[in-house]
């Protein structure tokens, strides 16, 4: 590595204050969580407090087991057979990781739950009651449905990267068939698909809107629970701890399989040999149908049920646009912000290389890493005890989306400030350009797709996010995440399918705007 | 893997004969030709796109010929009616791309195709020690050098005592200096082991230093087949004469052994020397050396120095004539250094080589 200058010092201490930031909600809880020392200890023995963590490694688990089982199937067979239409599931299949936990939860509770879709279609056969979609199963179910493409998107990856020659020395070295798959293909496919189960899993573990609409005490739903009933809000800090332990372990656990994946990939020349599936192929798209059903197709027709419903009902339409409107604003100054802060992160890093910018990287990836829900509860912690002026202004909500989001704009505008490299600058400078002056009149017009991109994944984001808007937004600001939450919690899913549709729209636009950029890329 | 039923040992390792394979309208193979003795390592070398690693797929099992039959080991393993699986053609085979099992050790990929076998630990032990990794047994691949990789991979292809191992380019990936150490250590380990093994390559040095005889493929044919010194001494065709080593293709005419050109006589051997006719005769930059001119600078017989290489032990220069025709030609030993546009003469020195006859007649080989 050649050695860089370091960074001037506005520079180092501005991103010194982000660090700072980003750190402050797991500083804050950790001195919180230990502030209730005395109850504490109790707490974490009462058989409640076991049942939620019990409860939460069971979904972990069930997630985990879910995601791999749908998973590994749909990266195989979109990777390596020649079933009919095979890019075209891989597109399909790998949607649901753009839609929101909580609108698939909806839409699952608008469908199975009590005076849902299913009831009102059998209604006619004289059924009256439904049992419940909520709970450990239904969760796990919604969950594995929303997250199993980390599990395919990593292993076809990895499928697609494998050589075909290493299972065609494993053939000329004594096994056939079935026996290659399974001692060689899959065992060189482990890291992919654990690492792939890690993030389905920290997903689940994070989540906060399926298991809350489908009543399911995880640790997230706990916290929330106990943040509003407790007088003692430091024991939602203690199971705040937890979950923050859980996820970070599994966060380290992740990028430790992750690189493993990486050694294991070869720089193959031949494309991966394709198997004939037979008579298989109508099972296998069976399979994919299935599987495509119930995470894209029950939930977009359930939610275009309820809303043709709605509409028919009088359900008015303008509050959606209103509730839009305010997300979208929001959304906006929130990653015009998070770029400003990505940007100082990205140019210490890429330019001024030093343990200062390591340190600055890592705190802000750490901050990320946080479950919302935890970050949501330390936040209201601080703000009402050290800025009770700022708590639930909307100022305070786009400061915490900026400093919690900045990480997703970290990421394009290092590598775009990689790519744009010194010499421009350089070069404006030669021609008599000041070193602030060559940066802002040559590097950040280079930089600027980089910019928007970063700065749209934030956007978007935001939209979606709910746990920070349901604790810190101003009493009466409704963003589409709450307002379907509130409306489904409440059993209105007339009224939440109207911001559904609109959440469903973007999630699903955005998937095919970035695919059809990489299409164009390629 | 079990079929070792104590048979006299074959007169042949590997067999071809009328071997066909198409893609499309693609012609890869085309009623090929070939045999490996035991112990001998055979060179196949042709252009890229010549089917060569096609033929090694033919041979493994890894893919189905048209027509034609593969003998391996005295035992028919693809024919009419007839295709043994690769799994049961002991056939060992080292990729281009290494393809060694990630997920397992070196020692675990060395012992892959022997996992039944009871002496499985000392052959692992023994095959480390013939690669000379004694001590990486414990090790992933991803922890070793591209060399290291590549002679692991030649060590589990050894394993299960093959009757003949392929190589598909396994140097291609390397840098030069590795690639020159590695095809020594290489060769010597598959003397060592008394494998046979066809050698795939599109590198005329690689062809020419490794193989005990050295096979040219052209266009899915075997267009010669012979030890190195034959295929560069009596190449058979001209494509042959200009693909390995350098070629000067100079036209004359012959009658009785004897061929007259521009620079004088030659004495010619090989099968098509006993007719008579037009045809090109070889030259080899050897063949023909250059003296400074310095008498008539500008004489009909005046050549001049376009260009220069160094090929290790001698320069060689490219000269060309006021009437254009070019050639690659070697100094003589009183000559200093010459220079672009310098003068030279030409002189023939003692030869025997071979002509092709004129109108494309293919000699019998």
């Amino acid at each position: 590595m050649t050695g860089t200058p370091r960074a001037p010092w506005p520079l180092a201490a501005a991103g010194l204050v982000i660090a700072f930031l980003a750190l402050l909600p797991l500083l804050y809880l950790v001195i919180r969580a230990f502030g209730a020392e005395a109850s504490a200890a109790a707490f974490l023995l009462r058989p409640r407090t076991a049942g939620i963590v019990t409860g939460t490694v069971g979904l972990a688990l069930l997630v985990g087991a879910g995601t791999v089982g749908l998973g590994v199937p749909v990266a195989w067979l979109t990777s390596r057979t020649d079933i009919p239409g095979r890019r075209t599931w891989a597109v399909l299949t790998a949607i649901p990781l753009a839609i929101p936990s909580y609108v698939v939860g909806f839409a699952f509770l608008a469908f199975f739950g009590p005076r849902g879709t299913l009831q009102s279609i059998l209604a006619p056969l004289g059924v009256d009651r439904m049992p419940s979609i909520g709970g450990l199963l239904g969760a796990a179910l919604v969950l594995t449905l929303v997250s199993y493409p980390y599990v395919s998107l990593a292993t076809r990856a990895a499928l697609l990267r494998t050589d075909p020659a290493i299972e065609e020395s494993a053939q000329l070295l004594g096994d056939r068939g079935l026996s290659v798959f399974r001692r060689v293909t899959l065992p060189a496919l482990v890291p992919a698909i654990a690492a792939g189960a890690l993030l389905a899993i920290l997903y689940a573990l994070s989540d906060f809107g399926a298991v809350s609409l489908l009543q399911f005490d995880s640790l997230s739903r706990a916290i929330y629970l106990q943040y509003g009933a407790s007088f003692d809000r430091s024991l939602a800090a203690v199971l705040a701890l937890i979950l923050v332990v859980l996820t970070l372990t599994l966060t380290w656990g992740e990028r430790r399989l992750r690189s493993r994946a990486a050694s294991y990939s070869s720089r193959s020349r031949r494309p991966p040999t394709v198997v004939v599936l037979g008579r298989w192929r109508w099972p296998a798209v069976a399979f994919l149908t299935v599987v495509s059903g119930l995470a894209l197709v029950l939930p977009v027709g359930t939610i275009a049920w309820w809303l043709v419903r709605g509409v028919n009902q009088g359900e008015p339409l303008r509050l959606v646009v209103d509730v839009a409107m305010g997300s979208f604003v929001m959304g906006g100054v929130a990653a015009f912000a998070a770029v400003g802060l990505a940007s100082i992160v990205a140019l210490i890093s890429a330019r001024h290389r030093s343990r200062l910018s390591g340190f600055v990287e890592t705190a802000t990836y750490a901050g990320y890493a946080l479950p919302g829900i935890v970050v949501a509860l330390a936040i209201v912690f601080l703000a009402t005890r050290t800025l009770p002026f700022a708590y639930q202004t909307l100022g305070l909500l786009v400061v915490a989306y900026a400093v919690r989001f900045t990480p997703q704009a970290i990421g394009s505008i290092r590598s775009g400030l990689e790519q744009a490299g010194r010499g421009i600058e350089e070069a404006g400078r030669s021609l008599g350009d000041g070193p602030v002056g060559a940066f802002f009149r040559l590097t950040l017009p280079a930089l600027r797709p980089a910019i928007v991109a970063g700065g749209a994944l934030v956007f978007l984001t935001v939209v979606k996010e709910l746990p920070l808007a349901l604790l810190l937004a101003p009493i009466g600001f409704e963003t589409l995440a709450t307002e379907i939450w509130d409306a489904a919690s409440s059993g209105f899913y007339a009224r939440a399918a109207g911001p559904a549709a609109l959440l469903l729209v973007i999630s699903v636009g955005t998937v095919a705007a970035l695919l059809r950029a990489e299409e164009r890329a390629r | 893997m079990t079929d070792s039923d104590g048979a006299l040992p074959p007169e042949l390792a590997l067999r071809t004969w009328g071997l066909r394979r198409q893609f499309g309208d693609a012609l890869a193979v085309d009623g090929l030709e070939l045999d490996v003795r035991p112990g001998e390592m055979l060179t196949v070398l042709g252009p890229s796109g010549c089917g060569k690693t096609t033929v090694l797929r033919l041979i493994a099992g890894l893919d189905t010929p048209d027509a034609g039959t593969i003998e391996i080991g005295g035992r028919i393993v693809s024919g009419p009616g007839c295709a043994v699986p690769p799994e049961r053609r002991r056939v060992g085979m080292v990729f281009q791309e290494v393809a060694l099992f990630p997920h397992l050790s070196v020692r675990e990929n060395i012992g892959y195709g022997v996992r039944r076998a009871p002496d499985r630990d000392a052959r692992v032990r023994e095959l480390l020690e013939l690669v000379d990794l004694p001590g990486a047994g414990l090790r992933m691949p991803h922890e070793l050098s591209g060399g290291m990789q590549q002679r692991v991979a030649v060590a589990r292809a050894l394993a299960p005592r093959p009757d003949v191992v392929l190589l598909d380019e396994p140097f291609s990936s390397l840098d030069a200096a590795l690639r020159t150490q590695l095809r020594v250590d290489v060769r010597e380990i598959l003397r060592a082991a008394g494998a046979a093994s066809v050698f795939v390559t599109h590198d005329q040095d690689e062809a020419l230093t490794l193989g005990d005889r050295l096979a040219v493929m052209v266009q899915g044919r075997v267009e010669q087949i012979g030890t190195p010194e034959a295929i560069y001494g009596e190449p058979a065709t001209a494509f042959v004469a200009t693909f390995v080593g350098t070629a000067n293709l100079v036209p004359g005419e012959y009658r009785e052994g004897v061929a007259r050109t521009r620079f004088g006589t030659v004495r010619l051997v090989g099968p098509a020397s006993e007719g008579a006719g037009r045809g090109l005769i070889l030259m080899r930059p050897e063949h023909l050396e250059v003296d400074v001119a310095l008498d008539d600078p500008s004489g009909a017989d005046t050549w001049r120095v376009l260009g220069r290489r160094f090929t290790g032990m001698r320069i060689q220069y490219s000269i060309a004539s006021t009437d254009g025709e070019r050639l690659w030609v070697e100094a003589g030993h009183a000559v200093r250094r010459l220079h672009v546009g310098d003068p030279v003469h030409l002189r023939l020195r003692e030869i025997e080589t071979v002509v092709f006859p004129a109108g494309g007649a293919r000699p019998e080989a």
